[in-house]
């Protein structure tokens, strides 16, 4: 049999329970929502595909809008573009997959090198020799007309499997 | 399972001493739900406290960013509107708590003696929560935020011989600008929410020791006492919970958009400050020139807050019943009727559909139709591309108006305005709308 003190202490405790849920689940969410959201890869455009050489791939510039809280602003990415003998388009993006290095395409060897640990690629963006893990990223496209767009997106470096950032 | 981590804990910190000290408060008379509003005050402060400190999470004090932070909150982060919904409606909450709850004091005679330091530390601490509402006013650095801060800051510049020196001061320089906006962040954020903390302390620790004033029957003060726990706190609680979910309401359902980027150039922008200023600006609409305007921004107010600190120094009679106060009670009455009146009038200019004709209902009507909103702004709503025509009636006369709608450029030679050439009715009762404009 609870006592009236007790009765109204458990409600009051109950109000309090109420109020601060009502307080805490919006602001738990409001704290970490940054932690899950994940910024949608923009589409930018990168040039036509008419002049690209074959076998040759050449590096394009791409400007991409980027958000970085409320910050809004647009950024100028290089992106890699190869056209394949077969007539395959590849978008490969421009990190290294080791540590995120910018590499170069070496026309003589016919192989991209990377600067910093000795990485290298073939065309198809294999791993030849050195430390990266896994080959080339590539990137979506799709082509309007004569105009490349590519999809920009960053992964994670030194993993031996792609993942978005 | 609580009650073993509360003995372990009493166990080493002797608790229970504070525990008396802060629920077995003795209130003459028994608990009341008249004595909520203090409580009440208090809890719109915590929860102001705890939305203000999430929204510094995402803001940026800055004019570059202030804005689109802003709406970052707004629009990205999770609940984000529900926080800012939450600390916007939890202002005018505050203030209509403190006003009630000095309101009740005054009605109780509980700033008389030995009353008198917790009635003074009660008046800053409500001159505190109107410079809360005034310094976070500006922190959107919207159109609305900026020019009514410029108005506001140059009030001061009316108080004779440190006029100057006070809007410098308060802006952080001559003009309204990024260090206004990062001390007047600082004084919102930092500052003020310290003092208040402070001064509540102080107030509870002085209603502590001096203890509640109860009902002001002498008898039926006497008759009875109970302690503040439980039943105080049950009915605190309650009614807490339903001013709370009052804002709840308000936040999820009552949207307050930003309005546009603050525009310096833009000096037509007619600001309105928040609905708890609204009265003072309808009083200083009949404080005009340069003898009544420093009356009504500088010695009004100036006596009022003088008048509110001495109140207790000017009433020290004992007699606390209202019915024999009778000064005391026109007194207050009287500043009410005054201050509710100037707010309805207020309240009447800015929205009301004036009930002249049914002409000017149809021509409101007709402005919403043809959108003239998209370049005009009235009293804050609207495009800023036009001038603005929240007091038209008073610039122009129908023929000009009529004149104008039918061909703008003729004039007004280089106006963007396209022309509306309705019928002579359409016109004249979209005249006649533009007419109640004053």
């Amino acid at each position: 049999m609870t006592t009236r003190r007790e009765f109204l202490g458990r409600v009051t405790g109950l109000i309090a329970a109420a109020i601060g849920a009502v307080m805490a689940v919006p602001a738990v969410g409001y704290l970490i929502g940054p932690a899950w959201r994940r910024a949608t890869p923009p589409w930018a455009g990168a040039g036509t595909i008419a002049d690209l050489p074959t076998d040759q791939p050449v590096q394009r510039e791409v400007v991409i809008e980027t958000q970085d809280g409320w910050l809004k602003s647009e950024q100028t990415k290089g992106v890699w573009v190869a056209k394949l003998s077969t007539g395959e388009i590849r978008v490969y993006n421009p990190h290294c997959t080791h540590l995120g290095c910018a590499f170069k395409w070496n026309r003589d060897k016919q192989q991209f090198l990377c600067p910093c640990h000795g990485g290298v690629y073939d065309l198809n963006g294999r791993v030849l020799a050195g430390p990266p893990p896994r080959p080339l990223d590539t990137m979506e496209y799709k082509i309007e007309g004569d105009r490349l767009i590519v999809n920009y997106a960053d992964f994670k470096s030194g993993a031996s499997k792609k993942s978005p950032i | 399972m609580l009650k073993r981590v509360a003995d372990w804990l009493n166990g080493r910190l002797k608790l229970g001493g504070i525990r008396e000290l802060l629920l077995d408060e003795p209130i003459p008379g028994g608990a009341s739900w008249v004595y909520v509003f203090g409580s009440i005050t208090l809890f719109f402060f915590v929860t102001q406290l705890i939305t203000g400190l999430l929204l510094t999470i995402y803001y940026s004090p800055s004019p570059d960013h202030a804005y689109d932070s802003i709406q970052f909150i707004e629009q990205e982060v999770t609940f984000g509107w529900f926080i800012r919904g939450l600390h916007h409606w939890g202002a005018s909450a505050m203030v209509i708590a403190i006003g009630l709850h000095m309101l009740q004091v005054y009605l109780y005679g509980a700033y008389k003696p030995p009353r008198e330091l917790m009635w003074i530390v009660g008046v800053v601490l409500f001159i505190l929560v109107l410079m809360f509402a005034f310094t976070g006013y500006l922190l959107p650095w919207d159109q609305k935020a900026y020019w009514a801060t410029q108005v506001g800051t140059n009030m001061l510049g009316t108080v004779p011989l440190v006029g100057d020196l006070l809007v410098r001061a308060a802006r952080g320089g001559a003009d309204l600008g990024a260090l206004t906006l990062s001390r007047f962040f600082s004084m919102h954020a930092l500052i003020f929410p310290w003092l208040t903390v402070g001064l509540i302390g102080l107030h509870l620790f002085i209603l502590r020791r001096v203890g509640p004033a109860g009902p002001w029957d002498k008898a039926r003060a006497e008759s009875s006492s109970e302690p503040f726990y439980p039943r105080q706190v049950f009915i605190d609680a309650v009614a807490i919970l339903a001013a709370f979910l009052i804002v709840v309401g308000m936040a999820i359902w009552l949207p307050f958009p930003l309005a546009d980027k603050a525009d310096p150039s833009a000096a037509d922008f007619v600001p309105l400050p928040e609905w708890y200023f609204l009265f003072y600006y309808e009083l200083l609409k009949y404080f005009k020139g340069p003898i009544l305007e420093p009356i009504g921004t500088m010695l009004l107010p100036a006596l009022f807050y003088a008048l509110l600190f001495a109140l207790p120094f000017i009433d020290r009679r004992r007699e606390r019943r209202p019915a024999k106060r009778p000064v005391a009670l026109a007194a207050g009455a009287g500043f009410l009727l005054v201050v509710f009146l100037l707010l309805g009038v207020s309240l009447h200019r800015v929205w009301s559909l004036p009930t002249a004709t049914p002409a000017v209902a149809a021509g409101k009507q007709l402005y919403a139709k043809l959108q003239c909103a998209a370049c005009h702004r009235i009293h804050g709503e609207g495009g800023s591309f036009g001038p603005d025509l929240s007091y038209i009636g008073k610039e122009r006369d129908r023929e000009w108006l009529i004149r104008h709608f039918k061909n703008p450029q003729a004039v007004v030679p280089g106006s963007a305005m396209p022309p509306f050439d309705l019928d002579e009715p359409s016109l004249n009762k979209l005249a006649d709308y533009l007419l109640t404009l004053k």
